[in-house]
């Protein structure tokens, strides 16, 4: 781990103790009385360091630990043990210190004041950063212009689309220009243009303005579109952390053939350099790994040769697909290591 | 220096304006904000706006007249430290500052119950300094829109007047503030047992019950009975309605209003320490509730 890591997790952990409600009233005023608790690690003994400039998909199952790292992340939370560091600062430690250096948006939570209009919750943004006049204008015009803000800002937001609520508070999380940005499902329940414009925002402002960006999502094409690493947790512990193009040459080596028979069913289709992956009705998904040492047009002319193909389609292995097998992996066998 | 003249910048209205002046002194501002945004967020219920003034006005009538009709036909009546006409006074004025204190009481417990409260720990300020920043703006709102209205309407249809002396209305600044501020965190206090309890429903109704018979806001100090009276005394919410109500209106003179103004203060700083030991229990208690 470097030193220099602009953002480091050393052996993170936090527990929480839940108290276990009883069901029923006898049940309730029970414990009112005596309270059974149980502890739950919602993050165990988590360490990864991320440079300047990267942009993370943090991933993992409702529940993995996802947002109570970011939390500890963004000073919301103590840890219980380990520690964190956020450009040379303890987040939960100077909290107020770590916000000037933070942006933070959350899908499901708007960070807009609900009954003003747009430009008064940016003014008044712009205060509690403290944010200087030409700064705060020229840094205004630009995203305005990314994101098309411009007939929205005098709009209350209690009266703004989901899209249109998302691109303004993309903009209020980035108002201070903050070094590092954590985003918490920005995408969650948008149509397939505004998710479209959110990705090619998020990509620019990384690009362009340098913003390192942690993403935690549900939403795969969001990895597969923006993310350069992708750290899959799962039950509180690290499943995977490396190179979006390394995770799948690592655990879906190849391509996916997607067949489409004539007739009836021809049974599994047994050809070398093949393995099945996917069977539905008429239609077959074999997958391609190249290992066997056969090339990919010898195995496809085969196919046809043996088989009755009314369609094919190639694909290549989707993050979604590679993130769901580790998983299912770590349900089987526990830890799956890099 | 600030400049509103870019093209997507927010116009420059009257308030940005003003606050070119102070714009060197940013925790000032900020908070200033926050209470103006306050205010203005209060613009946008104009319904529940009327609502309101007809609701004090209606108090104001049902109050004036059970106490005209005590007054009429009790005997007992004539014990009583106030005159006839100083019942009513008190019972107009303790009303029109209940109204002048209206508070969002429930704001921050809905912010921890929904979540919410994330969002304000991820931002670079104090959050009992904002909350009570965004409190002010919401009562200055009630202090124009709504008690000043309504006084307007009780100097003209009761027999109420307004004290001549200028040290009344002195102390009822004094009283006021030290009053509002008790108020405040006696809610803000209420509002973080939402940290360790879910349902804090049962807490409010009996906050609600105690300030509305404890807080002089419909029986004033001096009709408790004598055992009980020490007690309702020491009780934070009698300085919340009845001290600024029975300095303001000559109730409470001299020595007498001194004392009870020193007892506010101390009631201040001990909420205040309160408020900030509970606070950072309640930053380690902390659980985001939906994730």
């Amino acid at each position: 781990m470097s030193e220099k890591s602009l953002i480091q997790a050393r052996r993170l952990r936090r527990e929480f103790t839940v108290a276990e409600g009883r069901a029923g009233l006898l049940g309730s005023i029970k414990s009112l009385f005596s309270s059974k608790s149980s502890v739950i690690h919602a993050v165990d003994d988590i360490s990864f360091s991320i440079e300047s400039g990267e942009f993370v998909g943090y991933v993992g199952e409702n529940g993995a630990g996802k947002s109570t790292t970011i939390k500890m992340l963004t000073g919301i939370l103590t840890p219980t043990s380990g520690q964190a560091m956020v450009d040379g600062i303890v987040p939960y430690e100077e909290r107020v210190k770590n916000a000037f250096n933070i942006g933070v948006v959350f899908g499901q939570r708007s960070q807009l004041w609900w009954d003003l209009p747009v430009s008064d919750s940016f003014d008044l943004l712009r205060a509690i950063y403290r944010i200087p006049g030409q700064n705060y204008s020229a840094n205004l015009a630009e995203l305005s212009s990314w994101l098309e803000l411009g007939p929205l800002m005098k709009m209350p937001v209690r009266k703004l689309s989901l899209g249109q609520r998302m691109r303004c508070d993309l903009a209020a999380a980035l108002l201070h220009a903050p070094k590092v940005m954590f985003l918490d499902e920005p995408t969650i329940g948008l149509d397939i243009i505004a998710k479209d414009n959110v990705r090619r925002f998020l990509k620019k402002i990384n690009q362009e303005r340098g913003v390192t960006i942690i993403l935690t999502t549900h939403d795969m094409d969001d990895i597969e579109a923006l993310c350069n690493r992708i750290i899959i947790i799962d039950k509180g512990k690290i499943a995977w952390d490396g190179d979006t193009g390394r995770l799948k040459d690592e655990h879906m080596k190849g391509k996916i053939l997607e067949v489409e028979f004539h007739g009836d069913d021809p049974g599994q289709v047994a050809l070398p350099g093949l393995s099945p992956f996917k069977r539905e009705a008429s239609k077959q998904w074999l997958r391609y790994s190249g290992d066997g040492g056969a090339g990919l047009n010898e195995v496809i002319s085969a196919l046809f040769a043996n088989y009755c193909v009314k369609d094919l389609s190639i694909h290549a292995p989707k993050v979604a697909d590679v993130v769901k097998a580790i998983y299912r992996q770590g349900e089987g066998r526990g830890e799956v290591g890099p | 220096m600030s400049d509103h003249s870019s093209a997507m910048a927010p116009a420059p209205g009257a308030e940005a304006r003003l606050f070119l002046a102070i714009e060197r002194f940013p925790a000032l501002t900020l908070y200033l904000k926050f209470a103006l945004k306050a205010f203005q967020k209060q613009l946008a219920y104009k319904f529940e706006y009327f609502v309101g003034v007809a609701n004090g006005l209606l108090f104001i009538f049902i109050f004036t007249s059970l106490w005209k009709n005590i007054f009429d036909t009790s005997k007992a009546a004539a014990d009583i430290s106030f005159s006839r006409q100083g019942m009513i006074s008190y019972a107009v004025f303790a009303m029109i500052i209940r109204i002048s204190m209206s508070q969002d009481d429930l704001g921050v417990m809905g912010k921890v119950r929904s979540g919410q409260i994330a969002l304000d720990m991820i931002k670079p300020y104090n959050f009992f300094g904002a909350t009570l920043a965004e409190n002010i703006g919401g009562t200055m709102f009630h202090w124009f829109t709504r008690a000043m209205p309504i006084l307007a309407v009780c100097m003209i249809f009761t027999s109420v007047t307004m004290p001549r002396d200028p040290v009344n209305y002195l102390l009822l600044i004094l009283a006021w503030t030290l009053g509002y501020l008790i108020y405040f965190m006696v809610n803000f206090l209420f509002a973080l047992l939402a940290f360790w309890i879910v349902e804090t429903f049962s807490f409010q109704l009996m906050k609600y019950g105690m300030f509305t018979l404890f807080s002089g806001g419909i029986i004033p100090l001096d009709f408790f009975p004598d055992m009980v009276r020490p007690i309702v005394a020491w009780i934070p919410f009698m300085s919340v309605l009845y001290v600024p109500t029975a300095v303001f209106i000559g109730h409470l003179q001299g020595a007498q209003a001194a004392g009870f103004i020193l007892f506010q203060a101390g009631w201040v700083v001990a909420l205040g320490i309160c408020c900030a030991l509970t606070w950072r229990a309640a930053r380690k208690k902390l659980i985001i509730q939906g994730g």
